[in-house]
Order: C-alpha cells, then sequence, then structure tokens
C-alpha cells in the first residue's frame, strides 16, 4: 500500500482533532518564502501594493486577457445559443410532421437545405442545429460529473493512500471491467430510466463508468504533487492535510485533468452514439450529432457529407473547448505565465 | 516494495469475487430470457425448455447461481457456452489475440504519442502543434468504426497493401492495422497529456538547471523534462490497457479479429453468463496488474515518490 | 420456422443469426462443367450456435454447414421444388399415414451405412425431450409426439414410427397433412450414424454424415473446412475440391475481403454497400427473390386494435398509409419487392393477385378516410403515439422502420416514434410474454417450400409463433380443410382462401418479399441462390 515515508502516518489521524484545525485558521500566505533569496522571485513575487490575490482572482486576471480564452469563450456561447434556441437558426422542426420526406433520400443539397438530406429524407441541417442540445449537455454534464466525482476520490485515494486508496482504487479496477454496454444495457432497464428515457439518463450511465478513468488522472497528478517541497513547507506551516490538498496539492495537479476532461468531452459526445447504437440511448426523437454520425456511418459511400455536416459542429465544439482548457492551464500555471 | 506487491496481489481476491459477482448479477438481471435467444423466436416445447434452463442452472435462483459458479470456479472449471464449448477454450482462443491487439496499440499510442507531444509541447504554438490539434480533433470527432472503415478501405481494398481482415492466426503483422484504429482515440490523450506536461516542466528550476549546467538540449529534453512528465501519460496508458482489451469489439468487428471484443459481446446479446464473467474477470486482473505496474514506475519516474 | 434476422454491420456482428437454411439443393449438375473441379472455394458464414446435430441447429451459420454434411429424404431444387435423395418412394393414400422407402446400398462418410433405423432413431432422438433439442417442435406432427416430449418424460420413441425392413419404414400422423413429405429435406429430418447417438456433443464437434461434403477441420470462430464425401452419390455431387467456410462477425468486413479476392462466395451485400455493389461486382454479384418476408404485427391486445369494426380500419389504414415501393427504392436501392400476400413468391401455389390484397396497395387519401373512420368509431387521441419496435442487433432495422413511422406520421396525420429494443432476445421477451406497448417488426423464412409455412405457425390460434394473438375459427378451419386435401395443389389453392380472411383482419401488416444480394469473386463461376437465399455451393467451380 502505497504510504508517505515522510509524514508519520499518524498526521494523517489529526485532521479531525481540535489542534489541527485551530493552527489552520493562520493566515499564512505571508509566510510562503522568504522571496529575497530564492531565484524565481519574479514568479513568485507578491505584489506589495494593494490586496495580495487568491490564486483563482490571479488566474482569471491573467486570463481574460488571453485571445485563446476569448475565441474560445465566443464559441462556446454561440454554441450555448444555438442549444438552446435551436427554432431562431432553421425554421424546419425535424420532429414535425412532413419533416422528412423519403422522396427526398440522400439528396444533395440545395436552396434552403443547404447541407442536404439523410437517409430518411430529413433536412441535415435543421437536424445538426436541433441535435446541438442534446449533444452539449451529454457532453458538458458528463465532463462535469466526472471530473467532480473521479476528481475528489482520486484525490483522496493518491493524497492519503492505505486503505483508502485500496477500496477506492479497486473500486474502479471493477467499474473498469465492467463493459460500458452491459453496463447500460442494465442502467437502462432500471425502472427509473426505461420510464424516461432522456438525455440525462444517458448522462448518468456515462459518468458512472467514466468516473475511474478520471480517478486514476488524478490520482497519479495527486501522488506526483503530494511530495513536492511546497505541500511540506505548508504542512510545517501547521496547515491541516486536507486543506494543503486542496490549498497546494490539486491546484498543482489540474494540468492532466484539464486536459484528460477535455478530450473526454468530445469522446462522450460521440460515446452517446454508441448507446444509441445499442438501442438503450436517447429515445428517437431526440437528436444528436453523435446519433447523426452513427447513422451517416450506413452512407459513407453514397453520401458521406451527411458524416461531415455533423462532425464538423462536433470538432468546433470540442475545439473551443480544448483551448479553453488550454488557457485556463496556462492562467494557473504560474511558469507558463511568467513564459508568456 | 516486495509486501506492497504481495499486499496489492492479494487484493485481488476481493476485486475478483466482487467484479464477478456484480457481473454475474447484471447480466442475471438483463431483460429477456437466454433461452429465447437459443430458440430465435421459434416455437419451443416446454420440455425442451425446461431441460435447458436447468441444464444451465436458469431455473435457480441468483444466489445458488453464483454459488454453483463459484465453486465450480474453485475447481478451474469456467462453465460451458450456450454452444456447448468450454469457455476456457473459448478465453484461450480468444485472449491471446487481443492481448496481442492490445499491446501493440498501446506500443503505437506511446510511442508515436510521446514523440509528437514533445515536439509539440516544445514548440508550443507554431504549426506541428496545430496540426497535431486538428489530428486530435479527427480522431475524436470522427469514430471508429468510420475511421476503421476507411482505412480498411483504402490501405486493404484500394491500394492492396494487406487483406483486409485478419485471419484466424491473427499475427502481429497483420493485427498492425487494426491496433492503429484502435489506439487512435488513445493517442489523442497521449499526445495532449504530454504536450501540456512537457510546456509546463520545460520552465521548470531543474530544466533550467539542466541548461546552465551545459547539457545538450537533447539531454535536457529527454532526461529532465521528459522524465517528469510521464506521470500523467504512465497513468492513462495503465488504464488503458484493459480498456483496449475489453473496448476492441468495434475494431474487432470491422478487422474480423477473433478476439475477446467479439466473444464478449455475442455473450451479452445471448445472455450467456459463465462467458460473460469469464471475460470481466480476466478484465479485472489486467486492470489491476496494470495499475500496479504503473504505480512501480511512479516511484521509478519521480524519486520523491516511494512505497513502504 | 424462423424469424429473418440478418446479421449486424459493424458494431453488431449478428449475435443470433436466425435465418435458418435448408437444403440448398441444386439440379444434378456433376462435376462436369468446364472449370476447375479441385478449385477449393471460399464463403462466408457466422459461427455455427450449437454442435452440428441435425435436431439442434437452428440458424443460418449451423444450417449451411448441415447441408452439405447431411442428406435427406428430400432436397430442394434451385425453385424450392422437393427431389428425391435417398427416398425410392414416400407414399400416402390419406394424407395421414406414410410409407417411406430409402435406396439401399447408401452409406455414411465413415463407412456405416444408412438404413430405415438411421432416420427412425435419429428423428426420435431428435424429439425426445431429455435430448432437448431445439428443432424437436418440427415432430409434432408424429404420432406418439406429445408422449417423448413431455416434461421429464424419459420415453425417446415415437409410436408413429415404426422400421419395416432395412430399407423400409412407416410414418403415422396424429392428424392428416398433406404437406408432410414437402418438409422432410428440412435439417431436422436427417439420418444420423448410430455413433451420434453414444455421444452426441463428440459428434456435434466432429460430425460424420451422408452429404456431398464432410467436415475435416472446425476452428470455432475462425473457420470451417469441408472435403469432398467420395461415398457420396446423389443429385448435389460437388463441382468443386471442397469448400472453406471462413466465419465473419459482420458482412462490411467480408465485404472487403471479396473485393480484394480474399473470399469468393459472399451471401449478403451490407447494407451500406447496397448503393454501389453492383458497381463494385459488376457481373459477379446477384439480387435474386427468396422465400422470406417482412412484416409488421399489430398485437390484437392493444387498445383501438382490437379484432372488431375500429380495429380493422386501422390496420388497412396503416396498411395503406405505407408507400412500399418508396421504401425498397430508398431505403433498400430496390433489393426488395413489394409484398401482395401473407407468404412469398418463390413458393409452389403463390399467386399475386388474391381477393382483397388491394388494402396493401399505397394510398395516403384512402388511409386517411379509413383512420378518420374509426375515430367516429371511438376516438384516436391526438397525443397518442403509435410506436413500431425493433431490435437494433438486425441490419438495417432501425432505417426501415423509421421510414414507415416518418409514412405514418406524413400520411395519417399521427403521432408515430421507432420504438427500440437493445436485443431479439430484449424484444422477443415482451413479444412472447404479450407485453408490447405497440406494434413490432416480425418477419419469416421458410424451413420447407410450403404456403402452410407461413400460415398454421403464424396465424392458426395459439399457435406457436401467433405473436399478435390473432384468432379466427374461420381460418383456422380452412387451415385444416387445406392440410386434410389429399393434392398439394388443392391444398395450396385452399390456403390462398385462407388468406382473403386475413387482408379482411389484418392481422400483421405485410411489407415486402425478400431478396438476397451476393457477390463472388473473379476466382470462381457459376454461383447461384437457392429458393431460401443460400448459394448452391456444390455447383459452384474454379475458373
Amino acid at each position: 500500500m502505497p504510504e508517505n515515508q515522510n509524514f508519520n502516518p499518524e498526521d494523517g489521524l489529526q485532521i479531525s482533532t481540535p489542534r489541527a484545525g485551530k493552527v489552520s485558521k493562520y493566515k499564512i500566505e505571508h509566510f510562503v518564502a522568504p522571496l529575497e533569496e530564492t531565484p524565481l522571485q519574479a514568479v513568485d513575487s507578491v505584489k506589495e501594493t494593494g490586496k495580495p490575490l487568491s490564486m483563482w482572482a490571479e488566474a482569471w486576471r491573467s486570463l481574460r486577457k488571453q485571445p485563446l480564452f476569448i475565441i474560445s469563450a465566443i464559441l462556446i456561447l454561440a454554441v450555448i445559443v444555438v442549444a438552446a434556441f435551436p427554432h431562431l437558426f432553421t425554421s424546419i422542426d425535424p420532429n414535425g410532421q412532413n419533416a422528412c420526406q423519403l422522396e427526398n433520400s440522400n439528396e444533395p443539397g440545395r436552396p434552403g437545405h443547404f447541407m442536404g438530406f439523410n437517409l430518411q429524407g430529413c433536412d441535415v441541417y435543421a437536424r445538426v442545429i436541433y441535435g446541438t442540445r442534446a449533444s452539449l449537455l451529454v457532453g458538458v454534464f458528463t465532463t462535469l460529473i466526472v471530473v467532480i466525482v473521479g476528481g475528489a476520490l482520486g484525490a483522496l485515494a493518491g493524497f492519503y493512500g492505505g486503505w483508502i486508496d485500496a477500496i477506492l482504487a479497486r473500486l474502479g479496477d471493477i467499474f473498469f471491467a465492467l463493459p460500458l454496454i452491459l453496463g447500460a444495457i442494465i442502467v437502462m432497464q432500471l425502472p427509473a430510466f426505461r420510464e424516461h428515457r432522456s438525455v440525462w439518463t444517458v448522462i448518468v450511465t456515462l459518468a458512472i463508468f467514466g468516473w475511474p478513468q478520471l480517478a486514476r488522472i488524478t490520482r497519479g497528478a495527486v501522488i506526483e504533487a503530494r511530495d513536492a517541497d511546497y505541500v511540506k513547507a505548508s504542512r510545517a506551516l501547521g496547515l491541516s492535510r486536507f486543506k494543503s490538498l486542496v490549498k497546494h496539492v490539486l491546484p498543482n495537479s489540474l494540468a492532466p485533468i484539464i486536459v484528460v476532461a477535455t478530450v473526454n468531452l468530445g469522446v462522450y459526445i460521440v460515446a452517446e452514439a454508441t448507446l444509441s447504437f445499442l438501442g438503450v440511448g436517447l429515445p428517437g426523437e431526440v437528436m444528436s450529432w453523435g446519433n447523426d454520425i452513427s447513422l451517416a456511418q450506413q452512407q459513407l459511400r453514397s453520401n458521406p457529407m451527411m458524416l461531415m455536416w455533423p462532425a464538423l459542429f462536433l470538432s468546433v465544439t470540442v475545439l473551443s473547448f480544448i483551448m479553453l482548457g488550454d488557457a485556463v492551464r496556462d492562467a494557473l500555471d504560474p511558469k507558463a505565465r511568467k513564459g508568456a | 516494495m516486495l509486501s506492497f506487491m504481495l499486499k496489492r496481489i492479494a487484493q485481488l481476491i476481493p476485486v475478483f469475487i466482487g467484479a464477478t459477482l456484480l457481473v454475474y448479477f447484471l447480466v442475471f438481471a438483463t431483460p429477456g430470457n437466454p433461452i429465447d435467444a437459443l430458440s430465435g423466436g421459434k416455437p419451443m416445447s416446454d420440455a425442451t425448455r425446461a431441460a435447458l434452463e436447468a441444464q444451465y442452472n436458469l431455473d435457480k435462483p441468483f444466489w445458488v447461481q453464483y454459488g454453483l459458479y463459484l465453486k465450480n470456479l474453485v475447481t478451474f472449471d469456467l462453465g460451458t457456452s450456450f454452444s456447448g464449448q468450454e469457455v476456457s477454450a473459448l478465453l484461450g482462443r480468444a485472449f491471446p489475440v487481443t492481448a496481442r491487439l492490445a499491446i501493440l496499440a498501446l506500443l503505437i499510442e506511446s510511442v508515436f504519442g510521446i514523440i509528437f507531444g514533445v515536439i509539440a509541447g516544445m514548440r508550443k504554438g507554431k504549426w506541428f502543434d496545430s496540426t497535431i490539434l486538428v489530428a486530435s480533433l479527427i480522431v475524436i470527432a470522427v469514430p471508429t468504426f468510420v475511421l476503421g472503415f476507411v482505412l480498411q478501405f483504402v490501405v486493404g481494398v484500394k491500394l492492396d497493401l494487406v487483406k483486409p481482415t485478419v485471419s484466424g492466426a491473427a499475427t502481429w503483422g497483420e493485427l498492425f492495422l487494426p491496433a492503429l484504429v484502435l489506439g487512435l482515440v488513445s493517442l489523442a490523450y497521449v499526445v495532449r497529456l504530454t504536450r501540456t506536461s512537457v510546456i509546463e516542466n520545460k520552465s521548470a528550476d531543474f530544466v533550467r538547471t539542466a541548461t546552465a549546467k551545459g547539457l545538450s538540449r537533447r539531454r535536457v529534453i529527454t532526461v529532465h523534462i521528459l522524465r517528469n512528465s510521464l506521470i500523467p501519460v504512465v497513468t492513462f496508458l495503465g488504464a488503458d490497457l484493459g480498456s483496449l482489451m475489453g473496448g476492441a469489439i468495434v475494431t474487432e468487428g470491422i478487422f474480423n479479429v477473433p478476439g475477446v471484443g467479439h466473444l464478449l459481446y455475442q455473450a451479452i446479446q445471448k445472455g450467456e453468463t459463465p462467458t460473460v464473467v469469464a471475460v470481466v474477470g480476466v478484465l479485472v486482473i489486467v486492470f489491476v496488474v496494470a495499475n500496479l505496474v504503473v504505480d512501480m514506475l511512479y516511484a521509478l519516474l519521480d524519486p520523491r515518490i516511494r512505497y513502504a | 420456422m424462423r424469424y429473418s434476422h440478418a446479421s449486424k454491420a459493424v458494431v453488431l456482428s449478428a449475435a443470433l443469426a436466425l435465418t435458418l437454411s435448408a437444403c440448398g439443393g441444386g439440379s444434378s449438375d456433376t462435376a462436369s462443367g468446364d472449370g476447375d473441379g479441385s478449385y477449393v472455394v471460399t464463403a462466408n458464414t457466422t459461427e455455427p450456435q450449437n454442435g452440428l446435430l441435425p435436431a439442434n441447429t437452428n440458424e443460418v451459420g449451423g444450417g449451411r454447414v448441415m447441408d452439405l454434411l447431411f442428406t435427406g429424404l428430400v432436397s430442394y431444387d434451385a425453385k424450392g421444388a422437393p427431389v428425391n435423395e435417398l427416398a425410392e418412394s414416400i407414399e400416402s393414400k390419406d394424407s395421414q399415414n406414410y410409407t417411406i422407402k430409402i435406396k439401399s446400398g447408401q452409406t455414411f462418410s465413415d463407412g456405416s451405412p444408412v438404413t430405415a433405423a438411421s432416420f427412425v432413431d435419429a428423428w426420435n432422438f431428435g424429439a425426445a425431450a431429455k435430448n432437448a433439442q431445439l428443432n424437436s417442435y418440427f415432430f409434432e406432427s408424429i404420432k406418439g409426439y406429445d408422449k417423448v416430449s413431455a416434461e421429464k418424460s424419459k420415453e425417446d420413441k415415437m409410436e408413429g414410427l415404426k422400421v419395416v425392413d432395412d430399407t423400409t419404414f412407416t410414418v403415422k400422423l396424429s392428424q392428416p397433412e398433406s404437406d408432410f413429405p414437402l418438409r422432410l429435406g428440412y435439417t431436422a429430418f436427417m439420418p444420423l450414424p448410430e455413433a451420434a447417438f453414444k455421444d452426441p456433443k463428440a459428434f456435434g464437434e466432429k460430425p460424420v454424415g451422408n452429404g456431398p461434403y464432410k467436415l475435416t477441420e472446425w476452428n470455432h470462430d475462425v473457420n470451417l473446412k469441408m472435403d469432398i464425401n467420395e461415398k457420396y452419390d446423389g443429385p448435389r455431387k460437388a463441382a468443386n475440391g471442397g469448400i472453406d467456410f471462413k466465419v465473419y462477425q459482420s458482412t462490411d468486413s467480408a465485404y472487403s475481403d471479396l473485393q480484394s479476392n480474399n473470399l469468393d462466395v459472399l451471401d449478403q451485400i451490407p447494407p451500406g454497400q447496397l448503393a454501389s455493389y453492383q458497381d463494385d461486382l459488376g457481373e459477379n454479384s446477384v439480387n435474386s427473390p427468396y422465400a422470406g418476408n417482412a412484416t409488421i404485427t399489430i398485437p390484437s391486445y392493444l387498445d383501438h386494435f382490437k379484432e372488431d369494426e375500429e380495429g380493422k380500419l386501422r390496420r388497412a389504414a396503416i396498411s395503406k398509409a405505407i408507400d412500399r415501393q418508396l421504401i425498397i427504392d430508398k431505403v433498400y436501392q430496390g433489393g426488395k419487392s413489394i409484398a401482395k400476400d401473407f407468404t412469398a413468391p418463390v413458393l409452389e401455389g403463390y399467386s399475386d393477385d388474391l381477393p382483397g390484397s388491394d388494402v396493401l396497395e399505397f394510398n395516403g387519401d384512402e388511409a386517411k378516410k379509413l383512420w378518420a373512420e374509426a375515430d367516429k368509431i371511438s376516438k384516436w387521441d391526438a397525443d397518442k403515439e403509435f410506436s413500431v419496435g425493433y431490435n437494433v442487433d438486425g441490419a438495417g432495422n432501425k432505417e426501415f422502420v423509421e421510414a414507415v413511422v416518418n409514412q405514418l406520421k406524413n400520411n395519417l396525420g399521427i403521432k408515430a416514434t421507432a420504438q427500440s429494443f437493445s436485443s431479439f432476445k430484449e424484444l422477443r421477451a415482451k413479444v412472447t410474454t404479450y407485453d408490447m406497448s405497440g406494434s413490432f417488426r416480425t418477419g419469416w423464412q421458410a424451413d420447407y417450400p410450403s404456403l402452410y409455412n407461413f400460415l398454421g405457425p403464424l396465424f392458426g390460434t395459439d399457435a406457436g409463433s401467433n405473436d399478435g394473438k390473432y384468432s379466427s375459427k374461420e381460418f383456422d378451419e380452412k387451415l385444416s380443410e387445406g392440410l386434410a386435401a389429399t393434392d398439394p395443389a388443392e391444398g395450396a389453392k385452399i390456403f390462398n382462401e385462407s388468406q382473403e380472411i386475413l387482408f379482411k383482419d389484418m392481422p400483421v401488416i405485410p411489407l415486402w418479399y425478400q431478396a438476397v444480394q451476393g457477390g463472388w469473386s473473379t476466382n470462381v463461376s457459376n454461383v447461384e441462390f437457392g429458393w431460401n437465399g443460400v448459394p448452391i455451393y456444390n455447383e459452384i467451380t474454379g475458373k
């Protein structure tokens, strides 16, 4: 069992004792380091004028000036608007009567229908626009749940080690080994899910089987960071273990979490298609990019554009989240900030 | 270190029992009767149905079924499939093939992923970095079945460079194309993880120190930056090995690889509990062992991390 | 009796390929063709789901191997007409008592003789409850079946079967059935050597048959190698040097192999290639109809669809609201033909203009009118959804069901949805417990070429595959009348009359007849497909 040699294991037990709590109440910002003596003064120096900013405020300050952040934020905003008000962007309701005319099957684009029609003769543009909502919800919320649950469990396992790690990591192993298909079929059969099949059931299913991956990544990053000098320093200054995890270890472990989470976002949007393909995904009348992409497979040779449009929208969305993630990561990393 | 490993391996026992119990229950709880699948929706006499249910213990309550399964397991009897074959034989045929496929995919994604990631990270914002970003987006947005199908069509059918499908022997050479397809999405993860770590570390103190000492750029990159950047990558790869094995259903279907993914999928559709449980049992072992190896590598990559 | 359930593309290689082949018998070609008679043909298959025992093989993967491995009393020619194989004669005066004489001097590939007992023992084995054979219900017409098939029955001999001498046996049925001889080419009725009964499980792995080929190698999930059986002397003599069946998980991968000459014969073009396969393969492709159909079953236990005036009107409206030809053209690229009755066109006695069949013709206006008339009897709530269920593990199901649903939406102005089920198993579990909340896709493929096979098991009251719980006294009486007819042609006429009742009640909505799209490589020639959609393997030659 991983056990940190540098700490007396009994330290961990003190988290809940009143003494540790009391000590941690002291403000510690100004104890950071004898700045004049470090070569990293330029990076770590605290601005003497004005109130010291928290790490997050500092990050936000540098973030909002970054072009990468501004572009990605605008793109994401645009996608959110499309998701929220699809009817502003197309006059066709893809679920309405006469929306799909088989006569138009696989017809190429023409005025009013510039993306053409799919196999069932439905307008591809209208489907892509109306598919934004489900896809965005699945991508964003699955990612959020996975980051919160997986991140928390992974951080606890990595930081405390011992039996907490053993239990959480092995639980992760079990969930990892469960085939998504089998799990999804079962979860979707639960009465609560079966009756109300929706975007949310898909999100929960994907999250149940997605959290161990992020827990692993977080655990690895936390193990790497927990023995760093600044953590030891914070402990030496009397910060409780939990607080040093939250204030020092986690912020320094964010980079791989952000990377995996942003890539996951796209992967989840596509994974929704797999569930739909297996008959346990979204109900038939809910449109999604993933669903349309998987349908396009059958027409790959006769009508490849059917694949291209939803894939393009998906790519742009994922791209904006990846850029956002990069920008946030840069903003949080004092070393990178200085170099920029 | 040894006791650390032994403890880990001892943990396999509860994990194995937990996983098999869970999976056994999940298959038990899937809707539909396996006998319906067996009969193919055709009429079946009540007597045949009863005899088959008895033969596969389907007429017994869940705990009895699972108990019988465990009892047989102790004597290394993994049960039989509906086709009357020993599950151990099914697994013995499929597992080595999938293991080869997964290891090859893992090699491809780690070698190319790390190389591309380092270059992209060292030249952040330059054309190579942007190209890699676009390529990653394509891999993420276009599902495996489309990429696999296109690659098979171009390389296998149009250019006729390799046979489009894998033979029963499933040699390393034949498995290269499927492994590439299988590893592509993971490759995107590895590239981005490596890139980010490299960016983070390239301005770290120890790198400046190394550069100041006059070490060559190559040595700085490979020994100082890379080694310190690998922990998230190794974590990801360790978790990915098992996923590659269990999740190769699509790729195996495209290239007709007689592996575990296909076996598992069919068994789930048919409700063939012993096969599903056996496959998942093996996967759990793979996950636990891979995780152990990853933890060992942590200590190797970062001397500050030690295990008592 | 089976549901058509084709293998799934890419992700979903058929969990259960439930189509079943009967004898792919061919005309009496011998190895005299101008092709290379020693060429070993490679062909696609799926892994047989059970050990290769005749009464336990009920799916296409095992079925096509069994057909080549065994030969029965009759086989079917390319058009589905029965041809005597081992039978010298099958005689009956009353359609209930049959005397069967077999040719003498026939042997299995291991040299043991084929006698009357080989048949009687094999049939008794297949029917007996203790052996739990999947096809046991095929013997239900034989007198004494009820005893041997009773639960926990130790009995294993049906009183209706009697060996007279080495080459003669008699069959007594529990009621007259004129199409009984037609069934005898089906896999379940093949003879077995004595060795089979000693250890059926071992025999299933290494079967010994009397057909044109013998099984020399079975590498599970990879391939089955079949060599010429030199001892076979019948109408289906092999014109090639053997067949190597390669197991494919998906037809897509098989198609790629076919295009690069890595596979010789493919009996199913994947849906994604239907638009281009004729360009890809040119003359080496075929589109030929076989004895199967696709239908939508609307169970009679659904509200508004009971067997009353309202239900009949609504069923007719739905039937008329579906533009079958358009779906065939757009979804199947013309690879089917529209249904004109409840059976299939390759069968003896089939007719495409039965009285009442105009209910299958598309007419949107009339459909609306019929629906409105039904509304007068009992109002269909505007928010109520009409759903069509399908299983996602069958290739092309989703596509055609969605097309049908859109047409119902557009032409009837009602809410309609496609309801997906994750597996055939799950769908059937709901269907067989009569627990469906809407209609669902069904299909039938002939086990043996007879109209009755499409009617009795599906629409007879409480019949084994009567999924919609249809029941009509009038129809049941017609069926019995048809079975009792001594002349098969007379029987077919009465069966067609029974269909006129079905057109009024519409227990299912017939959609189209099946056709097989197949292709072959440039290495082989003389590839033809039989009445059941299975290639006639023994006639294929190398180039």
